[in-house]
């Protein structure tokens, strides 16, 4: 990765489309992440904001536009490939294996760049983080609550040591006392440098933790900046009236 | 409803159109035929043609539902069966199947209301077993159908008192069905199978097709939306049996199994399930096809080669294809219809690019 | 002479179920990956089986190496198949693959017509398959003995395979999840491919005690398996791995009481209620015997 140099981003997007069938979800959307950076996307629900993240994940395929990763040019790669070249997603609704124990759901999560060694070291570093997972190490993902599986859910992103870490939607349906773990949780893992990509619905605590926010409407970008700049820019109320509505399918 | 709306509602350039092209080449078909007056290549058009009315039958549930309809051949067989026991005479149902019931012994009605029954036991049969079973979809769904074709085969091929038992069915006297009353009755399916599909109830199934959820959450009752469809897809193939085994006159449950129904869902697929222009055009090709490739075959054993079957490894070959590269068939899902013809026409290319034409037309509706 | 009755019926029921959930177990691997019931499934079988006897006739090779050629050969149909008629689906609508797997079976069994004979060939078998065995006081061929043994280690095996090989894991994984296995890195072509070969090694191992018990092979015979094994999976779950073993022995112990229960004028429809039951089960029943994969999950 010689080629990348200090101030490339290191997930470039570049005038993406994406369409459902005949139905376009993103209208020509670019953003950019950077080493080390925190970046929240936040919006309304059906903005666009988990269409975008799918489709640099390469779920789905999009019609137009370009996805750099690491310098590479990786538009239309398939996720298992952008996995193994560095890139976790949380995925939205956590997705938890449920007949799997947690300790292969963590398995799993290693699968494309799995190192017995390194798994058995990544173990320790998690239950220190995530209590919870050591507990219920041996139980199936499906009989934890869900906040234990967003917690799994972030473990399994993060135990392939992926350069870019994207989270969809990580407090969505938990309770309060659960959402203020898991931007605790986020903000531990900014200061160890993890890059991240957040998708929120809680527009406000996202755009407190972020370096850098970007505002979907309507699968455009409405804002990009630093989150305390957008004040004046934006019509806040709509953003924050984004994270009042819990719960609903995007 | 008025007249000017019923006449804006037919569309015939758009719409309408459909029937009276498909009706016009199959009747202009079969003429040519009987003008030539080859026995051989009227046989071929007769038994084309009552395959053509299945596969119509077919499509009717499976085209406008999406769902694979595995069970279809077995109606199919019901109706063959029913039809032949209502036509037969009681002497002579005495002396072809000599274990049969006495109650059915004594059934008798004339030739053209036998077909009838026929299809309306095919009809009982489907809406007594089908409401349970139309909530289910996908896989579910196709693996149910696929059971209840066994059901129906076991029950076809193994009930001595009804059908026969594995012994064929042989009907004797003379052969009823025509050359014309497969030609009638396949211009009749075709229009109750065409106004169906634009019919609300139509509408309202292939609206199911596209998306289950969504359907259901505008109001419409999935389940008795596909019954009806069911029930009388069932009918159709249950009339299309009773005019196959009088065509036939002997008969076993295997006619009604497997292999049959592999050739109605290549031609179906082949033509492309989601419209009866796609039935039609389908049945035609497959039907070409095999008989050319019966041809070569017959021309093969004489020369020494055994090639019996490879008209079928030909048809699952180009199924499979078909499927890869062109799932949605030849008519690619859609109606021959008189606009369609203009866009095909070269002489019509004054209005340059009709397809973006239409483009602006949906987007100014 | 009550306990000798219920022996023997005890030991039709384990050979036979054990038979059946291998069966069962060869299509339910590629279900759980692909959402497809495999109408070819019987085929794979169907190449074994013609492999025996072509070995065993034309060939004086150790049978080991016999059952060993002839196993390969249902795993190289289930790979080949894979990759030239279900790869181009990826991502395409299931009943596209379901017809596309119908077309495969027709093609396959079509060849064999051709190339082999539509008229049934019979198949040499071992001698000590037949060798009757002494056992609770009624004897058995060595065969019914054999496979019960043979399925017990297989399923230890796969068991150990599916549990505690990554590998393993991210089958069982990809067949509750699919997307989200590959997003955690698992290759959908690996998993796809690796259930296609399974199912082509179970196919194999079938391959050689259906002709065992049956003396032959021909062009048609993998349609009986295949209906076996798919009304075990129905019974099982369709999801599970341990349900479609559970639903071939549950199905031998139901085709066993029927037989010995249904009058000789009832016993031919036999299929018949199985499969109604079958309907029944997919109706009401529809995650089977045993819960599937379906955990409801709990919110808290």
């Amino acid at each position: 990765m010689s080629n990348i140099t200090e101030n490339a981003p290191i997930l470039q997007v570049t005038d993406l489309y994406v369409a459902y069938g005949p139905i376009l979800a993103l209208h020509g959307i670019s953003l950019e992440v950077h080493k080390g950076e925190l970046v929240s996307i936040c919006g309304v629900n059906g903005a666009g904001k988990s269409t975008v993240l799918k489709a640099i994940a390469g779920v789905l395929k999009p019609r137009s536009g370009s996805i750099r990763f690491k310098g590479k040019d990786v538009t239309g790669w398939k996720p298992e490939q952008l996995h193994k070249h560095g890139m976790a997603l949380v995925p939205e609704g956590r997705e938890i294996f449920p007949s799997l124990t947690v300790e292969e759901n963590l398995r799993l999560g290693a699968f494309g760049r799995y190192q017995a060694r390194r798994f058995a070291e990544d173990l320790e570093d998690f239950f220190t983080l995530f209590p919870i997972l050591k507990e219920r190490y041996h139980q199936a993902g499906g009989l934890l609550s869900g906040g234990e599986q967003q917690m799994l859910a972030i473990a399994r992103g993060l135990i392939s040591h992926p350069d870019l870490l994207m989270m969809d939607e990580p407090s969505l349906g938990l309770s309060p006392n659960r959402v203020d773990q898991i931007f605790e949780l986020i903000m531990e893992l900014k200061s160890r440098g993890i890059t991240i990509l957040l998708v929120e619905q809680n527009a406000q605590r996202a755009l407190e933790i972020a370096d850098r926010a970007y505002l979907f409407s309507n699968g455009r970008v409405e804002y990009a900046g630093r989150p305390q700049d957008m004040a004046g820019k934006v019509d806040i109320t709509s953003v924050y009236l984004g994270g009042q509505k819990g719960g609903d399918v995007e | 409803m008025n007249m000017k709306d019923f006449i804006k509602d037919l569309d015939f350039s758009r719409k309408s159109s459909t029937v009276v092209f498909l009706i016009a080449i199959l009747v202009l078909i079969g003429a040519f035929i009987w003008w030539l007056n080859i026995p051989f290549i009227e046989d071929i058009f007769t038994n084309g043609t009552i395959m053509l009315i299945m596969v119509l039958g077919f499509q009717l549930f499976m085209g406008n539902s999406g769902i694979l309809n595995w069970s279809y051949v077995g109606y199919v067989g019901i109706g063959a069966f029913a039809s032949a026991i209502f036509s037969m005479t009681p002497a002579l149902k005495a002396l072809q199947i000599p274990t049969m019931y006495p109650f059915l012994i004594s059934l008798h009605l004339p030739f053209p209301l036998a077909l009838i029954a026929g299809a309306l036991v095919a009809m009982i049969v489907a809406a007594l077993v089908a409401w349970p079973l139309m909530r289910l979809s996908d896989s579910v769904g196709a693996i149910t159908q696929f059971a209840l074709l066994i059901v129906i085969n076991v029950l076809l091929s193994q009930w001595s008192q009804v059908t026969n038992g594995p012994r064929t069915f042989t009907l004797g006297g003379t052969r009823l069905t025509s050359f014309w009353l497969v030609l009638g009755v396949a211009v009749l399916v075709i229009i109750l199978v065409y106004c169906y599909k634009e019919s609300s109830l139509g509408l309202k199934l292939r609206a199911t097709r596209d998306d289950r959820y969504a359907a259901r959450s505008s109001g419409i009752n999935f389940v008795a939306v596909r019954y009806v469809a069911y029930v009388a897809s069932a009918g159709i193939g249950g009339l299309a049996g009773g005019l196959y085994s009088h065509y036939i006159l002997s008969i076993t449950a295997a006619s009604f199994y497997l292999n049959e129904l592999f050739l109605l869902l290549s031609m179906l697929v082949i033509g492309g399930s989601m419209s009866v222009s796609g039935a039609f055009f389908g049945t035609l090709l497959v039907t070409l096809l095999r008989q050319g490739l019966r041809q070569v075959e017959l021309f093969l054993y004489k020369t020494g080669f055994e090639a019996s079957g490879s008209a079928e490894i030909v048809v699952a070959i180009i199924l499979i294809a078909f499927l890869i590269w062109r799932p949605n068939g030849i008519t690619g899902g859609r109606e021959l219809t008189w606009q369609s013809i203009k866009r095909m026409l070269p002489i019509a290319s004054e209005k340059k690019d009709p397809i973006s034409n239409n483009l602006k037309k949906e987007e100014k509706a | 002479m009550n306990a000798q009755i219920f022996f023997e019926f005890a030991i039709n029921v384990l050979s036979m179920g054990s038979l059946y959930a291998l069966i069962a177990l060869g299509l339910v691997f590629v279900f759980g990956i692909c959402k497809l019931i495999n109408f070819a499934y019987g085929e794979f079988i169907t190449v074994g089986a013609y492999v025996l006897y072509f070995l065993g006739v034309f060939t004086s090779l150790p049978w080991p190496l016999v059952f060993l050629i002839g196993i390969l050969s249902s795993v190289a149909v289930g790979y080949l198949s894979e990759l030239v008629a279900f790869r181009p689906f990826r991502g395409r609508s299931l009943d596209a693959l379901l017809v596309t797997s119908f077309a495969v079976s027709v093609i396959l069994q079509r060849l064999f017509q051709l190339g082999i004979s539509p008229r049934s060939k019979a198949v040499p078998v071992p001698a000590f398959f037949n060798m009757n065995i002494e056992l609770f006081g009624l004897t058995t061929p060595l065969r019914n003995l054999l496979i019960i043994a043979i399925t017990v280690v297989l399923l230890l095996i796969l068991t150990v395979i599916m549990k505690y090989t990554v590998l393993g894991v991210a089958m069982r994984g990809a067949s509750e999840n699919f997307v989200t296995a590959r997003l955690m890195g698992v290759p959908a072509n690996l998993v796809i491919s690796v259930a296609f070969i399974i199912s082509g090694f179970l196919a194999g191992v079938v391959a050689i005690f259906w002709t065992a018990r049956t003396g032959s092979a021909e062009p048609l015979m993998g349609m009986s398996p295949l209906l076996i094994g798919f009304i075990a999976v129905v019974i099982g779950g369709m999801h599970s791995l341990p349900g479609a073993v559970v639903g071939g022995y549950v199905y031998a112990l139901i085709a066993n009481i029927l037989s010995l229960t249904l009058p000789t004028s009832l016993l031919s429809f036999r299929d018949a209620v199985m499969f109604a039951i079958v309907i029944a089960f997919l109706v009401l029943k529809p995650e089977g015997l045993l819960r599937g994969n379906y955990q409801e999950e709990r919110v808290g």
